[in-house]
């Protein structure tokens, strides 16, 4: 009984009046119309990418046929903050703790440097710096001849960091350690650099002066940063 | 001879049609209106049919065929030539129906819920009332089912397609289609027996 409903069903929707020419045109013209609306915003689209897309590619290749495009990629990274990953060249020191100093009274072993950054092209250093710490050319600094913009105070830092790691000359460890810490009392090794200095202090024998350097980090001004060293090395300078 | 010459001018003519079918193609590939226009004058009786059988709701039926048209230079570049256009326009409209369906449905409570249902005056009234009562029933009955269902009732029973044809349009294996309209059928008996005129 439902079967024959079904069919009885299906037929009557199957014979539905079909739709009034009126509509079938007044969609037609909607379609049309449609097809139009697509054809312009397809056109104004490809008007506004073409020239942007030529501008890119021009300039693309303007960069890698002048080579500029390196030293503007290279900006680019730094001003994001992404280190560049082939470029060893532009990395900046990586903020390593030193390693904890051997507590002797006579000379506390100097941290562990962080990875000393490749050598650049030093920068101008205050005129009395730069004349009482020469920077020791290498290869690779004569060699880079690129005209790359080094950090003024990160070149500081590696003078200061050469001389008191690499040399083990304390008297200009200390002039560069104080020539970092004037040209960048806040900067981004400043704890470091302070603490160092203090070690300089020590080696020169200069004790109530690393004392009074030494204490903030046994204070913790500095956090947990070299605090039980500096408490240490106070306990040794103790008069 | 005059046998042979009959066949060589319908060779004639198959290949030629074909031709034009082939550069009609290219047309609607590059988007000509002209081309659009050509299809819908073509075919747009047909596709329209469909959508007012499946959705059971003209405006909305109308607003599928737009959809239909307007993306066909975009859907005709999936087109192999292995079936018919008018069934390669079937089948961008079931594409397209699941929207129009949920809208036909809406329209229908909404119109249900205001008691306004549409009125005209019939030929032969009481024919006409129970042929369109009945219509109505099964299209309420159709909103119950699953779109893939719903499709394979409308292509099967309603249009009379064949098993074959309904599953090129869907683009599903023959056998999957013959499974969904046996539930489809099943449940709408069902729907149809509820409604209390089974």
């Amino acid at each position: 009984m439902s079967k024959d409903l079904l069919a009885e069903a299906t037929r009557a929707l199957r014979e539905t009046e079909p739709v009034s020419e009126f509509e079938a045109r007044a969609t037609r013209a909607r379609v049309m119309t449609g097809l139009h609306q697509t054809r312009v915003r397809r056109r104004t689209r490809l008007a506004f990418l073409l020239p942007i897309a030529a501008s890119f590619v021009a300039v693309s290749a303007w960069g890698a046929a002048s080579g500029q495009a390196r030293v503007v990629l290279d900006r680019l990274e730094r001003f994001v903050g992404v280190t560049p990953h082939t470029s060893s060249s532009a990395k900046p020191a990586p903020r390593k703790l030193p390693a904890v100093p051997a507590l002797t009274a006579r000379s506390p072993e100097p941290a562990a440097p962080a990875p000393s950054p490749e050598p650049e092209p030093v920068p101008a250093a205050p005129a009395a710096v730069a004349e009482a710490l020469p920077v020791r050319p290498t290869a690779s600094a004569s060699a880079s001849a690129r005209p790359e913009r080094i950090d003024p105070t990160l070149a500081l830092y590696r003078v200061a960091h050469s001389a008191h790691f690499v040399d083990h000359d304390p008297v200009r460890a200390l002039a560069a350690w104080d020539a970092y810490l004037s040209a960048a009392p806040n900067g981004q090794f400043a704890p470091e650099a302070r603490y160092n200095r203090a070690l300089s202090l020590v080696r020169l024998g200069r004790n109530q002066e690393a004392r009074s350097a030494l204490e903030p980090f046994a204070n913790g001004a500095y956090g947990g940063y070299r605090k039980a060293e500096a408490s240490a090395l106070l306990e040794h300078l103790a008069p | 001879m005059t046998i042979f010459g009959l066949t060589m001018v319908t060779e004639q003519a198959l290949a030629s049609e074909a031709q034009l079918g082939d550069e009609l193609i290219l047309r609607l590939q590059r988007a000509e209106p002209s081309a659009v226009a050509e299809v819908y004058d073509a075919h747009h009786a047909a596709v329209r049919a469909f959508a007012k059988r499946l959705l059971g709701d003209a405006a909305s039926a109308e607003d599928l065929v737009h959809e239909v048209f307007v993306s066909l230079p975009q859907a005709v570049r999936k087109f192999r030539g292995d079936s018919a256009l008018r069934t390669f326009l079937i089948s961008i409209a079931v594409n397209h129906a699941r929207h129009y369906v949920r809208a036909a449905q809406r329209r229908r409570r909404a119109m249900s819920a205001y008691g306004d249902t549409e009125t005209r005056e019939p030929t032969d009234p009481e024919h006409e009332a129970r042929r369109k009562e009945l219509a109505e029933l099964l299209t309420r009955a159709l909103d119950t089912l699953p779109l893939d269902q719903r499709v394979a009732f409308v292509l099967c029973e309603v249009e009379e397609r064949t098993s074959r044809e309904a599953a090129e349009i869907v683009g599903a294996p023959e056998a999957t289609l013959r499974t969904r309209l046996f539930h489809a059928k099943k449940k709408l008996r069902l729907a149809l027996e509820t409604e209390g005129l089974g």
